[in-house]
Protein backbone atom coordinates (compact mmCIF):
# COMPACT_ATOMS: atom_id res chain seq x y z
CA UNK A 1 0.00 0.00 0.00
CA UNK A 2 3.30 1.92 0.27
CA UNK A 3 4.38 2.01 -2.76
CA UNK A 4 2.14 4.99 -4.20
CA UNK A 5 1.38 3.30 -7.48
CA UNK A 6 4.95 2.86 -8.32
CA UNK A 7 5.48 6.39 -7.76
CA UNK A 8 7.14 5.60 -3.80
CA UNK A 9 10.70 6.04 -5.23
CA UNK A 10 10.54 9.30 -7.32
CA UNK A 11 8.69 10.59 -4.57
CA UNK A 12 11.28 10.01 -2.02
CA UNK A 13 14.01 11.62 -4.60
CA UNK A 14 11.81 14.16 -4.85
CA UNK A 15 11.74 14.70 -1.05
CA UNK A 16 15.70 14.38 -0.66
CA UNK A 17 15.93 17.23 -4.02
CA UNK A 18 13.89 19.29 -1.63
CA UNK A 19 15.65 19.10 1.67
CA UNK A 20 18.91 18.98 -0.13
CA UNK A 21 18.12 22.20 -1.99
CA UNK A 22 16.63 23.85 0.74
CA UNK A 23 19.66 22.94 3.35
CA UNK A 24 22.16 24.34 0.22
CA UNK A 25 20.17 27.48 -0.38
CA UNK A 26 19.84 28.25 3.26
CA UNK A 27 23.54 28.53 3.95
CA UNK A 28 24.18 30.42 0.68
CA UNK A 29 21.30 32.75 1.88
CA UNK A 30 23.40 32.87 5.07
CA UNK A 31 26.33 34.03 3.86
CA UNK A 32 25.51 36.02 1.63
CA UNK A 33 23.08 38.19 4.22
CA UNK A 34 26.19 38.56 6.45
CA UNK A 35 28.02 39.58 4.00
CA UNK A 36 25.60 42.25 2.58
CA UNK A 37 24.91 42.62 6.26
CA UNK A 38 28.64 43.62 6.59
CA UNK A 39 28.89 45.91 3.50
CA UNK A 40 25.60 47.79 4.97
CA UNK A 41 27.49 48.81 8.28
CA UNK A 42 30.91 49.46 6.23
CA UNK A 43 32.39 53.09 6.08
CA UNK A 44 32.67 52.55 2.32
CA UNK A 45 29.83 54.52 0.40
CA UNK A 46 30.04 52.22 -2.91
CA UNK A 47 29.92 48.77 -0.72
CA UNK A 48 26.68 50.46 1.24
CA UNK A 49 24.48 51.63 -2.00
CA UNK A 50 25.55 48.13 -4.18
CA UNK A 51 23.85 46.88 -0.87
CA UNK A 52 20.92 48.67 -0.95
CA UNK A 53 20.00 48.47 -4.17
CA UNK A 54 20.35 44.85 -4.20
CA UNK A 55 18.19 43.95 -1.46
CA UNK A 56 15.40 46.97 -2.63
CA UNK A 57 15.17 45.29 -5.98
CA UNK A 58 15.15 41.57 -4.43
CA UNK A 59 12.30 42.43 -1.88
CA UNK A 60 10.23 44.37 -4.36
CA UNK A 61 10.21 41.72 -7.22
CA UNK A 62 8.26 38.25 -6.78
CA UNK A 63 10.49 35.43 -5.86
CA UNK A 64 9.24 33.41 -9.20
CA UNK A 65 9.99 36.24 -11.18
CA UNK A 66 13.28 36.76 -10.02
CA UNK A 67 14.25 33.20 -10.46
CA UNK A 68 13.11 32.66 -14.14
CA UNK A 69 15.45 35.92 -14.61
CA UNK A 70 18.27 34.72 -12.87
CA UNK A 71 17.86 30.98 -14.66
CA UNK A 72 17.22 32.34 -18.00
CA UNK A 73 19.31 35.64 -17.72
CA UNK A 74 22.00 33.21 -16.74
CA UNK A 75 21.78 31.34 -19.33
CA UNK A 76 21.76 33.37 -21.79
CA UNK A 77 24.82 35.13 -19.69
CA UNK A 78 27.20 32.26 -19.94
CA UNK A 79 26.31 32.25 -23.23
CA UNK A 80 27.21 35.04 -24.16
CA UNK A 81 30.07 34.82 -22.47
CA UNK A 82 31.25 31.70 -24.11
CA UNK A 83 30.32 32.88 -27.92
CA UNK A 84 32.88 35.83 -26.61
CA UNK A 85 35.36 32.90 -25.44
CA UNK A 86 34.49 31.10 -28.62
CA UNK A 87 34.96 33.80 -31.03
CA UNK A 88 38.21 34.89 -29.55
CA UNK A 89 39.24 31.01 -28.97
CA UNK A 90 38.64 29.54 -32.21
CA UNK A 91 36.44 27.05 -30.07
CA UNK A 92 33.02 25.55 -29.92
CA UNK A 93 32.15 25.63 -26.12
CA UNK A 94 28.80 25.37 -24.51
CA UNK A 95 27.84 25.76 -20.75
CA UNK A 96 24.31 24.65 -19.78
CA UNK A 97 23.68 26.17 -16.53
CA UNK A 98 22.84 23.43 -14.33
CA UNK A 99 19.28 23.50 -13.05
CA UNK A 100 19.93 22.64 -9.05
CA UNK A 101 22.78 24.84 -9.21
CA UNK A 102 20.69 27.97 -10.57
CA UNK A 103 17.79 26.81 -8.17
CA UNK A 104 20.62 27.16 -4.94
CA UNK A 105 21.96 30.14 -6.44
CA UNK A 106 18.70 31.88 -7.50
CA UNK A 107 17.23 30.73 -3.65
CA UNK A 108 20.38 31.97 -2.11
CA UNK A 109 20.62 35.03 -3.45
CA UNK A 110 16.93 36.17 -3.02
CA UNK A 111 16.70 34.90 0.93
CA UNK A 112 20.15 36.38 1.39
CA UNK A 113 18.37 39.67 0.90
CA UNK A 114 16.02 38.99 3.73
CA UNK A 115 18.78 37.74 5.82
CA UNK A 116 20.65 40.80 5.51
CA UNK A 117 17.93 42.30 7.04
CA UNK A 118 17.83 40.40 9.60
CA UNK A 119 21.51 40.33 10.15
CA UNK A 120 21.37 44.02 10.12
CA UNK A 121 19.04 44.53 12.95
CA UNK A 122 21.01 41.68 15.00
CA UNK A 123 24.15 43.78 14.41
CA UNK A 124 22.57 46.86 15.86
CA UNK A 125 21.20 44.98 18.39
CA UNK A 126 24.40 44.07 20.10
CA UNK A 127 25.97 46.46 22.49
CA UNK A 128 29.25 48.94 21.58
CA UNK A 129 30.90 48.47 24.11
CA UNK A 130 31.20 44.51 23.11
CA UNK A 131 33.11 45.27 20.25
CA UNK A 132 34.63 48.00 21.37
CA UNK A 133 36.54 45.67 24.29
CA UNK A 134 37.05 43.43 21.66
CA UNK A 135 39.08 46.04 19.53
CA UNK A 136 40.93 47.67 22.41
CA UNK A 137 42.11 43.86 23.84
CA UNK A 138 43.42 43.34 20.24
CA UNK A 139 41.38 41.95 18.74
CA UNK A 140 41.86 41.73 14.69
CA UNK A 141 38.55 42.55 12.81
CA UNK A 142 38.01 38.60 12.04
CA UNK A 143 38.65 37.61 15.54
CA UNK A 144 36.68 40.03 16.85
CA UNK A 145 33.82 39.06 14.80
CA UNK A 146 34.00 35.69 15.35
CA UNK A 147 34.77 35.39 18.73
CA UNK A 148 32.41 38.51 20.15
CA UNK A 149 30.18 39.87 17.24
CA UNK A 150 29.04 36.66 15.73
CA UNK A 151 27.61 34.67 18.93
CA UNK A 152 26.08 38.13 20.62
CA UNK A 153 24.02 38.99 17.18
CA UNK A 154 22.86 35.22 16.45
CA UNK A 155 20.80 35.46 19.61
CA UNK A 156 18.49 38.70 17.92
CA UNK A 157 19.31 37.27 14.45
CA UNK A 158 17.92 33.43 15.46
CA UNK A 159 14.04 33.98 15.24
CA UNK A 160 14.06 36.05 11.96
CA UNK A 161 16.51 33.56 10.53
CA UNK A 162 14.09 30.96 11.68
CA UNK A 163 11.51 32.75 9.74
CA UNK A 164 12.99 33.06 6.81
CA UNK A 165 14.30 29.61 6.47
CA UNK A 166 10.60 28.59 6.60
CA UNK A 167 9.89 30.51 3.78
CA UNK A 168 12.52 29.25 1.99
CA UNK A 169 11.62 25.89 2.35
CA UNK A 170 8.46 26.27 1.02
CA UNK A 171 9.95 28.64 -1.89
CA UNK A 172 11.64 25.32 -3.14
CA UNK A 173 8.64 23.91 -4.98
CA UNK A 174 8.97 27.06 -7.56
CA UNK A 175 12.10 25.27 -8.89
CA UNK A 176 9.93 23.02 -10.61
CA UNK A 177 9.45 25.77 -13.27
CA UNK A 178 12.95 25.90 -14.10
CA UNK A 179 12.99 21.69 -14.72
CA UNK A 180 13.66 20.39 -11.36
CA UNK A 181 12.17 17.21 -9.90
CA UNK A 182 11.32 18.31 -6.44
CA UNK A 183 8.68 16.04 -4.58
CA UNK A 184 6.00 18.59 -5.21
CA UNK A 185 6.73 18.61 -8.97
CA UNK A 186 6.62 14.73 -8.76
CA UNK A 187 3.48 14.52 -6.75
CA UNK A 188 2.17 16.98 -9.28
CA UNK A 189 2.59 14.35 -12.48
CA UNK A 190 1.17 11.76 -10.06
CA UNK A 191 -1.73 13.61 -9.78
CA UNK A 192 -2.02 14.18 -12.99
CA UNK A 193 -1.80 10.59 -14.30
CA UNK A 194 -3.97 8.96 -11.21
CA UNK A 195 -6.39 11.30 -10.36
CA UNK A 196 -5.50 11.05 -6.25
CA UNK A 197 -4.29 14.36 -4.86
CA UNK A 198 -4.40 12.92 -1.46
CA UNK A 199 -2.62 10.08 -2.09
CA UNK A 200 0.05 12.23 -3.24
CA UNK A 201 -0.41 15.86 -1.40
CA UNK A 202 -0.82 14.33 1.59
CA UNK A 203 2.70 12.53 2.12
CA UNK A 204 4.28 15.88 0.38
CA UNK A 205 2.50 17.81 3.09
CA UNK A 206 3.67 15.49 5.91
CA UNK A 207 6.93 15.40 4.27
CA UNK A 208 7.76 19.58 4.43
CA UNK A 209 6.22 18.87 8.41
CA UNK A 210 8.99 16.50 9.00
CA UNK A 211 11.87 19.07 7.64
CA UNK A 212 9.70 21.83 9.83
CA UNK A 213 10.03 19.63 13.10
CA UNK A 214 13.57 19.06 12.05
CA UNK A 215 14.54 22.56 11.52
CA UNK A 216 12.33 23.07 15.00
CA UNK A 217 15.11 20.53 16.77
CA UNK A 218 17.79 22.36 15.88
CA UNK A 219 17.12 26.30 16.13
CA UNK A 220 15.86 24.73 19.69
CA UNK A 221 19.21 23.65 20.49
CA UNK A 222 20.88 27.29 18.38
CA UNK A 223 18.65 28.82 20.92
CA UNK A 224 19.95 27.31 24.21
CA UNK A 225 23.52 27.79 22.40
CA UNK A 226 23.57 31.72 21.82
CA UNK A 227 21.90 32.32 25.20
CA UNK A 228 24.25 30.73 27.28
CA UNK A 229 24.89 34.32 29.69
CA UNK A 230 21.82 36.12 29.03
CA UNK A 231 19.19 33.37 30.21
CA UNK A 232 21.07 32.52 33.21
CA UNK A 233 20.85 36.11 34.74
CA UNK A 234 19.42 36.57 38.28
CA UNK B 1 65.90 59.33 29.47
CA UNK B 2 65.41 57.47 25.80
CA UNK B 3 62.37 57.00 24.54
CA UNK B 4 62.38 53.17 24.59
CA UNK B 5 62.40 52.99 28.02
CA UNK B 6 59.50 54.25 28.75
CA UNK B 7 56.32 52.10 28.33
CA UNK B 8 54.22 55.04 26.92
CA UNK B 9 55.21 58.20 25.59
CA UNK B 10 52.29 60.60 23.86
CA UNK B 11 53.34 63.52 22.17
CA UNK B 12 50.94 67.30 20.56
CA UNK B 13 48.17 64.74 20.25
CA UNK B 14 45.04 66.69 18.18
CA UNK B 15 41.82 65.48 17.57
CA UNK B 16 38.84 66.94 16.28
CA UNK B 17 35.27 65.13 15.65
CA UNK B 18 33.84 67.02 12.51
CA UNK B 19 34.87 70.25 12.81
CA UNK B 20 34.80 70.34 16.62
CA UNK B 21 38.95 70.37 18.01
CA UNK B 22 38.40 68.51 21.07
CA UNK B 23 42.49 68.10 21.74
CA UNK B 24 44.84 70.78 21.30
CA UNK B 25 48.29 69.39 21.83
CA UNK B 26 48.24 66.95 24.31
CA UNK B 27 51.18 64.92 25.90
CA UNK B 28 52.20 62.80 28.25
CA UNK B 29 55.18 60.00 29.64
CA UNK B 30 54.04 57.67 31.66
CA UNK B 31 57.55 56.08 33.44
CA UNK B 32 57.50 52.73 34.61
CA UNK B 33 55.26 52.34 37.64
CA UNK B 34 53.93 55.75 37.29
CA UNK B 35 50.40 56.55 37.94
CA UNK B 36 48.97 59.28 35.88
CA UNK B 37 45.68 60.86 36.55
CA UNK B 38 43.44 62.90 34.47
CA UNK B 39 40.81 65.21 35.98
CA UNK B 40 38.89 67.78 34.14
CA UNK B 41 34.89 68.91 33.49
CA UNK B 42 32.78 66.64 31.66
CA UNK B 43 33.45 67.06 28.17
CA UNK B 44 37.19 68.58 28.80
CA UNK B 45 38.64 65.67 26.31
CA UNK B 46 40.04 62.95 29.11
CA UNK B 47 37.80 59.56 27.60
CA UNK B 48 39.22 60.71 24.30
CA UNK B 49 42.87 61.28 25.01
CA UNK B 50 42.75 58.06 26.69
CA UNK B 51 40.83 56.57 23.69
CA UNK B 52 43.20 57.94 21.52
CA UNK B 53 46.34 55.91 23.67
CA UNK B 54 45.19 52.58 22.09
CA UNK B 55 43.95 54.03 18.66
CA UNK B 56 39.86 53.52 20.02
CA UNK B 57 39.89 56.86 18.37
CA UNK B 58 42.60 58.17 15.99
CA UNK B 59 44.49 61.03 16.66
CA UNK B 60 45.00 63.79 13.54
CA UNK B 61 48.13 64.66 14.82
CA UNK B 62 50.78 63.63 16.97
CA UNK B 63 52.90 60.70 18.12
CA UNK B 64 51.95 57.38 20.29
CA UNK B 65 55.26 55.26 21.06
CA UNK B 66 54.84 52.28 23.15
CA UNK B 67 58.04 51.16 24.48
CA UNK B 68 60.24 53.13 21.84
CA UNK B 69 57.58 51.86 18.57
CA UNK B 70 55.88 54.78 17.24
CA UNK B 71 52.50 54.02 15.63
CA UNK B 72 52.95 54.77 12.04
CA UNK B 73 50.54 56.73 10.06
CA UNK B 74 49.10 57.18 6.83
CA UNK B 75 46.90 59.48 5.00
CA UNK B 76 43.86 57.92 3.43
CA UNK B 77 41.41 60.91 1.85
CA UNK B 78 42.71 63.31 3.86
CA UNK B 79 42.08 61.62 7.04
CA UNK B 80 44.80 60.36 8.84
CA UNK B 81 45.12 56.29 9.53
CA UNK B 82 47.30 53.84 11.33
CA UNK B 83 49.43 52.66 8.82
CA UNK B 84 48.90 48.78 9.75
CA UNK B 85 46.56 47.62 11.76
CA UNK B 86 48.46 44.39 12.62
CA UNK B 87 50.89 46.92 14.43
CA UNK B 88 47.66 48.65 16.20
CA UNK B 89 46.61 45.54 17.27
CA UNK B 90 49.74 44.47 18.98
CA UNK B 91 49.94 47.85 20.20
CA UNK B 92 46.33 47.53 21.73
CA UNK B 93 47.23 44.55 23.55
CA UNK B 94 49.81 45.80 25.49
CA UNK B 95 48.03 48.53 26.55
CA UNK B 96 45.08 47.17 28.56
CA UNK B 97 42.09 48.96 28.72
CA UNK B 98 39.27 48.97 31.90
CA UNK B 99 35.49 50.83 30.81
CA UNK B 100 33.13 52.72 32.89
CA UNK B 101 30.86 50.26 31.44
CA UNK B 102 32.88 46.92 32.39
CA UNK B 103 32.42 45.35 28.69
CA UNK B 104 32.89 42.17 29.74
CA UNK B 105 32.04 39.97 27.53
CA UNK B 106 28.23 38.67 28.12
CA UNK B 107 28.08 35.33 26.61
CA UNK B 108 31.26 34.31 28.00
CA UNK B 109 32.11 33.36 31.91
CA UNK B 110 34.28 35.18 33.85
CA UNK B 111 37.03 33.26 33.60
CA UNK B 112 36.24 32.92 30.08
CA UNK B 113 36.50 36.81 29.85
CA UNK B 114 39.97 36.83 31.42
CA UNK B 115 41.60 34.15 29.31
CA UNK B 116 39.96 35.18 25.93
CA UNK B 117 42.57 37.57 24.47
CA UNK B 118 45.36 35.47 26.31
CA UNK B 119 44.52 32.66 24.35
CA UNK B 120 43.54 34.27 21.43
CA UNK B 121 45.49 37.12 20.40
CA UNK B 122 48.31 36.25 22.35
CA UNK B 123 48.62 32.83 22.03
CA UNK B 124 49.02 31.34 25.45
CA UNK B 125 48.29 27.54 25.65
CA UNK B 126 44.81 26.99 26.90
CA UNK B 127 46.27 25.36 30.54
CA UNK B 128 48.94 28.12 31.02
CA UNK B 129 46.18 31.01 30.59
CA UNK B 130 43.24 29.31 32.83
CA UNK B 131 45.79 28.91 35.62
CA UNK B 132 47.07 32.35 35.23
CA UNK B 133 43.47 33.59 34.79
CA UNK B 134 41.97 31.82 38.20
CA UNK B 135 45.23 33.02 40.22
CA UNK B 136 43.90 36.83 39.28
CA UNK B 137 40.53 36.02 39.89
CA UNK B 138 41.62 34.98 43.05
CA UNK B 139 43.94 38.56 43.60
CA UNK B 140 40.98 40.38 42.78
CA UNK B 141 38.71 38.44 45.08
CA UNK B 142 36.36 36.56 42.78
CA UNK B 143 37.84 33.33 42.43
CA UNK B 144 34.44 31.53 43.51
CA UNK B 145 32.86 33.47 40.69
CA UNK B 146 35.12 31.94 38.02
CA UNK B 147 32.01 30.25 35.53
CA UNK B 148 29.51 33.23 36.85
CA UNK B 149 28.50 34.60 33.45
CA UNK B 150 28.65 39.35 33.92
CA UNK B 151 25.04 39.12 34.15
CA UNK B 152 24.86 37.32 37.21
CA UNK B 153 27.68 39.69 38.93
CA UNK B 154 27.18 43.02 40.14
CA UNK B 155 28.97 45.93 38.52
CA UNK B 156 31.66 46.06 41.35
CA UNK B 157 32.46 42.11 40.77
CA UNK B 158 32.17 42.92 37.10
CA UNK B 159 34.46 45.82 36.87
CA UNK B 160 37.25 43.85 39.62
CA UNK B 161 36.87 41.24 36.54
CA UNK B 162 37.40 43.40 34.11
CA UNK B 163 40.93 44.66 35.84
CA UNK B 164 41.76 40.89 35.98
CA UNK B 165 40.87 40.92 32.17
CA UNK B 166 43.36 43.29 31.82
CA UNK B 167 45.92 42.03 33.85
CA UNK B 168 45.86 38.91 32.16
CA UNK B 169 47.20 39.97 28.72
CA UNK B 170 50.61 41.34 30.65
CA UNK B 171 49.97 45.02 29.65
CA UNK B 172 52.78 47.69 29.83
CA UNK B 173 50.56 50.37 31.02
CA UNK B 174 47.00 49.92 32.26
CA UNK B 175 44.43 52.86 30.89
CA UNK B 176 41.34 53.08 33.35
CA UNK B 177 38.03 55.51 31.45
CA UNK B 178 36.46 56.35 35.04
CA UNK B 179 36.27 52.15 36.26
CA UNK B 180 34.17 53.57 39.55
CA UNK B 181 31.21 55.93 37.83
CA UNK B 182 29.21 53.44 36.94
CA UNK B 183 28.70 51.94 40.52
CA UNK B 184 26.78 52.50 43.43
CA UNK B 185 28.56 54.23 46.11
CA UNK B 186 28.84 51.00 48.30
CA UNK B 187 31.03 49.39 45.65
CA UNK B 188 33.34 51.60 44.91
CA UNK B 189 35.77 51.15 47.62
CA UNK B 190 36.41 47.16 47.05
CA UNK B 191 37.50 48.27 42.92
CA UNK B 192 39.64 51.26 44.34
CA UNK B 193 41.22 48.95 46.80
CA UNK B 194 42.14 46.98 43.66
CA UNK B 195 43.38 50.10 41.79
CA UNK B 196 45.53 50.74 44.91
CA UNK B 197 46.71 47.54 45.59
CA UNK B 198 48.03 47.82 41.62
CA UNK B 199 49.97 51.19 42.07
CA UNK B 200 51.64 49.97 45.13
CA UNK B 201 53.16 47.17 43.45
CA UNK B 202 54.26 49.46 40.55
CA UNK B 203 52.00 48.91 37.68
CA UNK B 204 51.72 51.47 35.55
CA UNK B 205 48.50 53.46 34.98
CA UNK B 206 46.67 56.23 33.12
CA UNK B 207 43.44 56.63 34.85
CA UNK B 208 40.81 59.09 34.10
CA UNK B 209 38.71 59.71 37.30
CA UNK B 210 36.11 61.67 39.29
CA UNK B 211 37.94 60.02 42.57
CA UNK B 212 39.87 63.14 43.56
CA UNK B 213 41.06 60.72 47.30
CA UNK B 214 42.42 57.84 44.60
CA UNK B 215 43.91 60.91 42.80
CA UNK B 216 45.71 62.66 45.67
CA UNK B 217 46.94 59.24 47.55
CA UNK B 218 47.69 57.05 44.73
CA UNK B 219 49.01 59.22 41.79
CA UNK B 220 52.57 60.29 40.87
CA UNK B 221 50.96 62.93 38.48
CA UNK B 222 47.74 64.31 38.09
CA UNK B 223 46.70 65.98 35.08
CA UNK B 224 44.14 68.90 34.80
CA UNK B 225 42.02 69.02 31.54
CA UNK B 226 40.64 72.37 30.12
CA UNK B 227 38.90 72.10 26.37
CA UNK B 228 41.39 69.56 24.91
CA UNK B 229 44.41 71.68 27.00
CA UNK B 230 46.96 70.70 29.69
CA UNK B 231 45.73 73.45 31.94
CA UNK B 232 47.90 72.30 34.58
CA UNK B 233 49.87 69.26 35.87
CA UNK B 234 52.38 68.12 38.02
CA UNK B 235 52.68 65.90 41.87
CA UNK B 236 49.10 65.59 43.37
CA UNK B 237 50.30 67.48 46.39
CA UNK B 238 51.08 70.51 44.58
CA UNK B 239 48.15 70.08 41.93
CA UNK B 240 45.37 69.31 43.96
CA UNK B 241 46.61 71.19 47.63
CA UNK B 242 48.06 74.48 46.02
CA UNK B 243 46.19 75.25 42.28
CA UNK B 244 47.39 77.71 40.61
CA UNK B 245 44.62 77.85 37.76
CA UNK B 246 41.76 79.40 38.88
CA UNK B 247 39.40 77.15 37.01
CA UNK B 248 41.24 74.59 38.97
CA UNK B 249 40.82 75.80 42.24
CA UNK B 250 37.07 76.09 41.35
CA UNK B 251 36.63 72.87 40.26
CA UNK B 252 38.29 71.11 42.86
CA UNK B 253 36.34 73.55 45.36
CA UNK B 254 33.96 71.46 47.77
CA UNK B 255 30.65 70.81 45.97
CA UNK B 256 27.39 71.37 48.28
N1 LIG C 1 32.60 60.00 18.73
C1 LIG C 1 32.40 61.32 18.94
N2 LIG C 1 31.81 62.06 17.99
C2 LIG C 1 31.62 63.39 18.16
N3 LIG C 1 31.98 64.07 19.27
C3 LIG C 1 32.57 63.38 20.27
C4 LIG C 1 32.81 61.97 20.15
N4 LIG C 1 33.42 61.56 21.29
C5 LIG C 1 33.54 62.65 22.07
N5 LIG C 1 33.05 63.75 21.47
C6 LIG C 1 33.04 65.11 22.01
O1 LIG C 1 34.34 65.40 22.43
C7 LIG C 1 34.32 66.15 23.64
C8 LIG C 1 35.17 65.47 24.67
O2 LIG C 1 34.56 64.24 25.01
P1 LIG C 1 35.16 63.24 26.06
O3 LIG C 1 34.26 62.06 26.09
O4 LIG C 1 36.59 63.00 25.76
O5 LIG C 1 35.05 64.05 27.41
P2 LIG C 1 35.31 63.61 28.89
O6 LIG C 1 36.28 64.56 29.46
O7 LIG C 1 35.66 62.17 28.94
O8 LIG C 1 33.90 63.84 29.58
P3 LIG C 1 33.13 62.99 30.70
O9 LIG C 1 33.69 63.40 32.03
O10 LIG C 1 31.71 63.42 30.54
O11 LIG C 1 33.33 61.54 30.38
C9 LIG C 1 32.86 66.29 24.04
O12 LIG C 1 32.43 67.56 23.64
C10 LIG C 1 32.18 65.22 23.24
O13 LIG C 1 30.88 65.62 22.90
MG1 LIG D 1 34.70 60.39 29.64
Amino acid sequence: MFDFQGYGPRLLEGAWLTAELAVLSLIAALVIGLMVASAKSSRSMTLKSVATVYTTLIRGVPDLVMMMLLFYGGQIGMNMATDGLNAWLGTDMFINVNAFAAGVVTLGVIYGAYMSETFRGAFLAVDAGQMEAARAYGMSPWLAFRRVRFPLMMRHALPGINNNWLVLLKSTALVSIIGLSDMVYVADQATKATHQPFLFMLPVGLGYLAITAVSELVVTGLKRRFDVGFSQAT
Amino acid sequence: MADSEIPLVVRDLHKSFKDVSVLNGLSLEAHEGDVITLIGASGSGKSTFLRCMNLLEVPDAGDIIVHGEPVAFKQHNKTREPASWKQVERIRSRLAMVFQGFNLWAHMSLIGNVIEAPIHVLGVPRRQARERGMALLERVGLADRADYFPAQLSGGQQQRGAIARALAVDPEVLLFDEPTSALDPELVGDVLAVMRELADEGRTMVVVTHEMDFARDVSSQVIYLHEGRIEEAGAPADVLKKPNSPRLQQFLAPRF
